[in-house]
């Protein structure tokens, strides 16, 4: 799970950069942000009178893990990252970077074949083994 | 990238890339393009022969398209008219392979006003685009999924010619299609076989059994059902330039195929490769396909996201390899002339399966297009 926790925390790296110090200074973020409905929740929980550090810890685990959840809007946003610039979610989630918009070389060749990773050894024996249940003589469910 | 005056001029794109999914999406969604900064800071600046032998193709196949082209040719303005289909010969720019002109033709035949037969002359196979062998056995059984077949439905080689000469032909037909059936490609199977081509014209025929022999020395560790034809033209079918290649296809048991090709250097463009190095690796790219996976190969991504954006107002999913940069820009363009915002979800490989890398799950609702200008009979 920690591993999880670590991983989603870097694919977003937009959101990361702002909400980096809203966790630290969550009792007043908090109180700001209150709007969004999911911020209604967290104040109950802090009224409940629990130590605070613990609240954070709440907070931040359940942010990775919804995070985690929408592991699609990283892709999403990798594929229409232009869309997010314009539409700000709750006021919440802002996209400081620019989008780059020559992100490839515009006048480069026009063609659709997908050149393949030069990493993989197709000699090495572990490679080889890496597909070996694509093929009907490979291991089957069940 | 829409600019500000994008209602006058339609979208506003920047540059070659990308060249004929524009004009493709724009034909097929009635929207205006414009293209401007084509290879404006280069020696040679605008358009090349084989994007004007493309914009040529288009104004064949269509009825009442206005192309404004500038002087220098660094800005294109396209304005589509009705895709109007029916016979179509066309004389490639050997620039570029068939198959550059085929992918646009592939996306555009099922919506014409009559079934498109074209007749396409040029560059059968070079090592830069799918050849028409690839597409032939990749492309055309993937549309069929989406409800496009039958009788009419046919690539056919009839002269082979390699690059730089070209001197080859094929024919394509296509039937029309109304409308466009939603697919549920989520589950690709095993591969149960491998088929290929290796062809050679203007060589020794023996070139075609020695990319066989390596190629098979390769992928007879995974699988016994493995045939690959050789495919030796002559004559008058055997174009201007000597040549070699291979076609790979792995099919899977529901019915997808995933495949890689490599080519012979074309004659006087560096060094000539062995058919045996050929063969082996291709055999390798077939394997880095399959590694990839999904229930559409790479080269075909597009086309496939293209069918699900077009189809009937349903949920489409298709699982997919890793996206390509082409594929990506696909999306985006989708985006603009569409506005269909894909799903997109990765999905990993359980641990104990050894099925390669990541896929990605692309979920969309079609738009609905129905193909208006189908004649009914």
């Amino acid at each position: 799970m920690d591993k999880r926790v670590g991983d989603s925390g870097h694919c977003s790296e937009e959101d990361e950069d702002e909400s980096g110090d809203e966790v630290e200074e969550d009792v007043s973020m908090e109180e700001e942000d209150s709007t969004a409905e999911a911020e209604g929740s967290f104040y109950c929980f802090l009224s409940s009178g629990a130590p605070r550090w613990k609240e954070s810890l709440q907070q931040k685990a359940s942010e990775a893990f919804l995070r985690q959840q929408e592991a699609a809007p990283n892709l999403r946003k990798l594929v229409y990252g232009s869309v997010a610039d314009d539409s700000e979610v709750g006021g919440m989630f802002r996209v400081i970077r620019p989008q780059k918009c020559k992100r490839f070389q515009v006048n480069a060749l026009d063609c659709s074949r997908f050149n393949p990773d030069t990493s993989h050894n197709w000699e090495a024996e572990e490679m080889l083994n890496s597909i070996m249940d694509c093929f009907v003589t490979g291991k089957w469910k069940e | 990238i829409c600019g500000p005056n994008a209602a006058i001029h339609g979208l506003v794109y920047d540059g070659c890339n990308f060249f004929r999914q524009r004009l493709v999406l724009s034909t097929l969604s009635g929207k205006r393009v414009k293209i401007k900064n084509i290879r404006s800071r280069d020696d040679d600046p605008g358009l090349r022969d084989f994007e004007a032998s493309l914009i040529r193709l288009l104004d064949k196949v269509t009825n009442g398209s206005r192309i404004e082209i500038n002087q220098t040719g660094t800005v294109l303005f396209y304005q589509p008219g009705l895709l109007y289909g029916g016979c179509v010969e066309h004389d490639c720019n050997p620039q570029r392979s068939i198959g550059y002109y085929l992918e646009a033709l592939l996306m555009l035949a099922p919506f014409m006003k009559t079934s498109l037969k074209a007749t396409l002359r040029g560059v059968t196979n070079d090592p830069t685009d799918p050849t028409v062998d690839l597409l032939k056995s990749t492309a055309l059984p993937l549309m069929k999924k989406f409800g496009i077949d039958g009788d009419g439905f046919e690539l056919k080689v009839v002269k082979r010619g390699m690059a730089p000469g070209g001197g080859g032909e094929v024919v394509f037909t296509c039937p029309v299609r109304r409308t466009i059936r939603p697919v549920q490609l989520t589950d690709p199977g095993k591969i149960k076989r491998i088929r290929g081509v290796a062809y050679s014209v203007r060589v020794s025929p023996q070139m075609a059994n020695r990319i066989v022999d390596s190629a098979r020395g390769v992928l007879n560790h995974f699988l016994p059902d493995i045939y690959i034809y050789t495919d030796h033209m002559k004559g008058a079918n055997s174009g201007k330039s000597p040549g070699f290649g291979l076609t790979l296809v792995a099919e899977t048991l529901n019915g997808c195929f995933l495949s890689a090709e490599m080519t012979s250097t074309p004659q006087g463009q560096g060094d000539p490769v062995l058919p045996e190095d050929l063969g082996r690796n291709c055999a390798k790219l077939l394997l880095e396909e399959v590694y990839r996976g999904g229930c559409v190969d790479s080269s075909n991504q597009s086309l496939a996201l293209l069918l699900m954006t077009l189809g009937q107002q349903d949920v489409s999913k298709v699982l997919l390899g890793p996206l390509s940069p082409y594929t990506i820009e696909f999306l985006r363009n989708i985006r603009d002339f569409f506005q269909v915002m894909f799903k997109i979800e990765v999905k990993k490989p359980s641990e104990d399966e050894r099925n390669g890398g990541d896929k990605v799950l692309m979920t969309c609702v079609g738009v609905g297009y129905s193909n208006i200008s189908k004649t009914l009979k």
